[in-house]
């Protein structure tokens, strides 16, 4: 991947850490200290992704994204912020950001955010009916999962939870992106209820004879049924 | 909020029909004190033509005694006035002068002289009479009477016309007390239009237009005033709990991204990082707290919310969890009941309940969540069958850092009932700890949403 990625963000420090993993996914990034410069580089350069700061001198992040938008900018946004709690999530990803990652946050959590952007830029549109990794089938309309032609019973949410991984097939997706994605909460539980769900979904997969989905070091998992991990 | 319109009328009519009969008392009072004099002096009137009409007779008695006196009223009846009627009958009893039908039987034969007194009012073919009657020397009899009759008419007719104006006085005051009570009522009204714009979350709505030079202006003013501090509290409470937010996690961002580069001491660096995510939620809930008590009672924010589906969503995100501790969980939710509310809050809400409850909960202890409409609210109830509170923090469960000595060993804040009081307050619902044998039962009543939709 040769993306060009934005960072918008006053905290030298953090604006570094953020480049390390721009470059590391083999992107290339430019930085801005200020929110009138990063405004002005969003709407002329051609980025894909854009790393957005909210509390950043010259304004809020989240009340400039319109202004990106209206600038003609495609990039797609990620608002990395001090402003963590559920209720400022939600609120910026209701005012158009495509994700929101609150300060502090984990190296590995901002890389399989910007991946999974990278990779919303480029995929189709998935409707077609069957998603099939090796021997693992997922039919969307009829809702069912088939390990080896047999069928696996999952409930509802573990369907979810297997088309969600299904889509970011070989990433690494964290337990906070699940929580998000899956089932819509944006606050920290405090306990990690996430591993129970995906354990059950595991171990049915398991049963039938499916090692798709493995625990990555630290946060989160991989999804990786044809045993590429990437 | 709902019923401010009927209210404000009620209040108007009330006002006017206050009005109305004030008023009306008054001119009844006034009309009553006229009509008294006239009839008053109605009678004098007529009372002096008596005593003149005696006096006459008394003259001509005193000149030429009964003679005159059957002459004159001989000559007054052809006079033919109706107005009048003379008797004189002689001692057994005969007509000498006067009508064929005789003296009235009303009226008591009785001696005395000529004089006016005592004069009395006797009914006679349909009108009333003042009548005075003696007994002159010889055993002849005397009746003078004078009729009511233009006293009556008169007064009758004045009663008419005040009953008229009464009605009249009724009406004009009924509409006067209206047009006054309306222009006071629409002017509290404002205030009130205001006050409920204010309620629902607006809390930059101020009343257009200049302030009147009156009490009502003075009182806009006042509300203004109010307000303009409270948007100016409000402000600075977010923009505190910003800065909070900000000056805690650039720091902490920063130990992170250096702990993310040390290398071969895994466990070290897992711990630190566990409770660097704990001390985040610690803040994060203070600082929810206090924004959900900032925002309490203003309904700005809240948006219809199927708090069936939230429940649902939360309970299958944790029942698993309570199923691999060898707990009974059990959930009866009713499909479809809408509040309004946050979603994200009340998921928060439930999601601090129930994990508390498997917290403190042991394998075979039971879990159950059920909501349904009772007594026209949406009843929230979280029962488990596990230690309960110990009575020492019983009556301050709700409060912040509030801990029971025995869970010291684990973890958590005391931070999760005050989350949980400060939403249900946010959201206008009843927080109840209804009394059980065992283990911790806590019921959350929520307004309706008023439309079905």
């Amino acid at each position: 991947m040769d993306e060009r990625i934005l960072i918008v963000e006053d905290d030298a420090e953090t604006a570094a850490a953020v480049r390390a993993v721009v470059e590391g996914l083999g992107c290339s990034a430019d930085h801005c200290d200020t929110l009138e410069a990063g405004i002005a580089a969003a709407v002329s350069g051609n980025y894909k992704v854009i790393v957005l700061d909210r509390m950043l001198p010259g304004g809020d992040g989240v009340e400039a994204m319109a202004r990106i938008r209206a600038g003609g900018a495609t990039a797609l946004i990620l608002i990395l912020s001090a402003l963590g709690r559920a209720a400022n999530r939600v609120e910026g990803l209701e005012k158009g950001a495509d994700d929101y990652l609150p300060k502090p946050f984990e190296p590995d959590e901002l890389r399989a955010r910007i991946r999974a952007l990278l990779r919303r830029g480029t995929m189709q549109v998935l409707d077609n009916d069957l998603m099939a990794f090796g021997d693992l089938e997922i039919r969307v309309k009829a809702r069912t999962v088939h390990v080896k032609r047999a069928h696996v019973a999952v409930s509802p949410k573990e369907f979810e939870l297997i088309t969600y991984f299904a889509r970011h097939s070989g990433q690494l997706v964290t337990r906070m992106q699940l929580l998000e994605n899956v089932w819509n909460l944006h606050f920290d539980p405090g306990t990690n209820v996430v591993d129970v769900h995906v354990g059950r979904l595991r171990r049915k997969l398991e049963e039938a004879g499916s090692t798709a989905i493995q625990t990555a070091r630290g946060e989160g998992y991989i999804f990786a049924p044809l045993g590429a991990v990437g | 909020m709902i019923s401010a319109r009927p209210l404000a009328a009620r209040a108007t009519l009330r006002l006017a029909a206050w009005m109305a009969v004030a008023v009306t008392i008054m001119s009844l009072g006034a009309m009553g004190l006229q009509y008294r004099l006239v009839e008053t002096r109605l009678m004098a009137a007529q009372k002096a033509l008596l005593a003149a009409d005696l006096d006459g007779f008394r003259a001509l008695y005193d000149q030429r005694r009964i003679i005159a006196v059957r002459q004159a009223i001989e000559f007054r009846s052809t006079a033919a006035s109706s107005d009048e009627v003379l008797v004189l009958l002689d001692r057994q009893g005969g007509v000498l002068a006067g009508p064929e039908s005789g003296w009235p039987v009303a009226v008591a034969q009785k001696g005395g002289s000529f004089g006016a007194e005592p004069a009395e009012i006797i009914p006679e073919s349909g009108t009333r009479w003042l009548a005075v009657s003696w007994d002159l020397p010889g055993g002849f009899s005397l009746l003078v009477a004078r009729s009511l009759r233009p006293v009556d008419d008169t007064l009758a007719a004045m009663r008419r016309g005040m009953l008229g104006l009464l009605a009249a006085v009724l009406v004009a005051g009924g509409a006067v007390g209206w047009l006054a009570a309306r222009s006071v009522m629409r002017r509290i009204g404002r205030v009130n239009d205001l006050a409920d714009r204010v309620a629902e979350g607006a809390l930059d709505a101020r009343l257009p237009g200049a302030r009147s030079d009156d009490e009502f202006g003075l009182l806009e003013t006042h509300v203004h005033g109010m307000l303009d501090r409270i948007q100016n509290l409000n402000r600075a409470t977010h923009r505190l709990s910003d800065t909070i937010a900000h000056e805690l996690r650039t720091p902490l961002n920063r130990m992170l991204q250096k702990l993310a580069r040390v290398e071969g001491q895994e466990d070290v660096t897992a711990d630190l990082k566990a409770e660097m995510r704990q001390a985040i939620r610690v803040f994060d809930s203070l600082l929810d707290i206090s924004r959900a008590e900032a925002d309490q009672g203003s309904g700005g924010g809240l948006v219809p919310v199927d708090l069936s589906a939230v429940a649902t969503e939360v309970w299958e995100l944790y029942e698993p969890v309570a199923e691999d501790k060898g707990m009974l969980a059990e959930a009866a939710i009713t499909p479809g009941l809408m509040v309004l509310g946050d979603r994200n809050l009340i998921a928060q809400m439930l999601s601090n309940l129930i994990d508390n409850a498997i917290k403190y909960c042991a394998a075979g202890d039971r879990l159950t969540l059920t909501l349904a409409e009772v007594e026209g609210r949406h009843l929230m109830r979280v029962a488990d069958t596990g230690p309960g509170l110990p009575d020492e923090i019983k009556g301050e469960a709700f409060e912040r850092f509030v801990r029971a000595e025995r869970d010291r060993g684990t973890a958590g804040h005391g931070l999760g009932l005050a989350l949980v009081r400060a939403i249900a307050a946010r959201h206008g619902a009843r927080l109840v700890l209804p009394a059980t044998d065992r283990g911790l039962v806590l019921e959350i009543g929520w307004p309706k949403l008023q439309s079905s939709e």
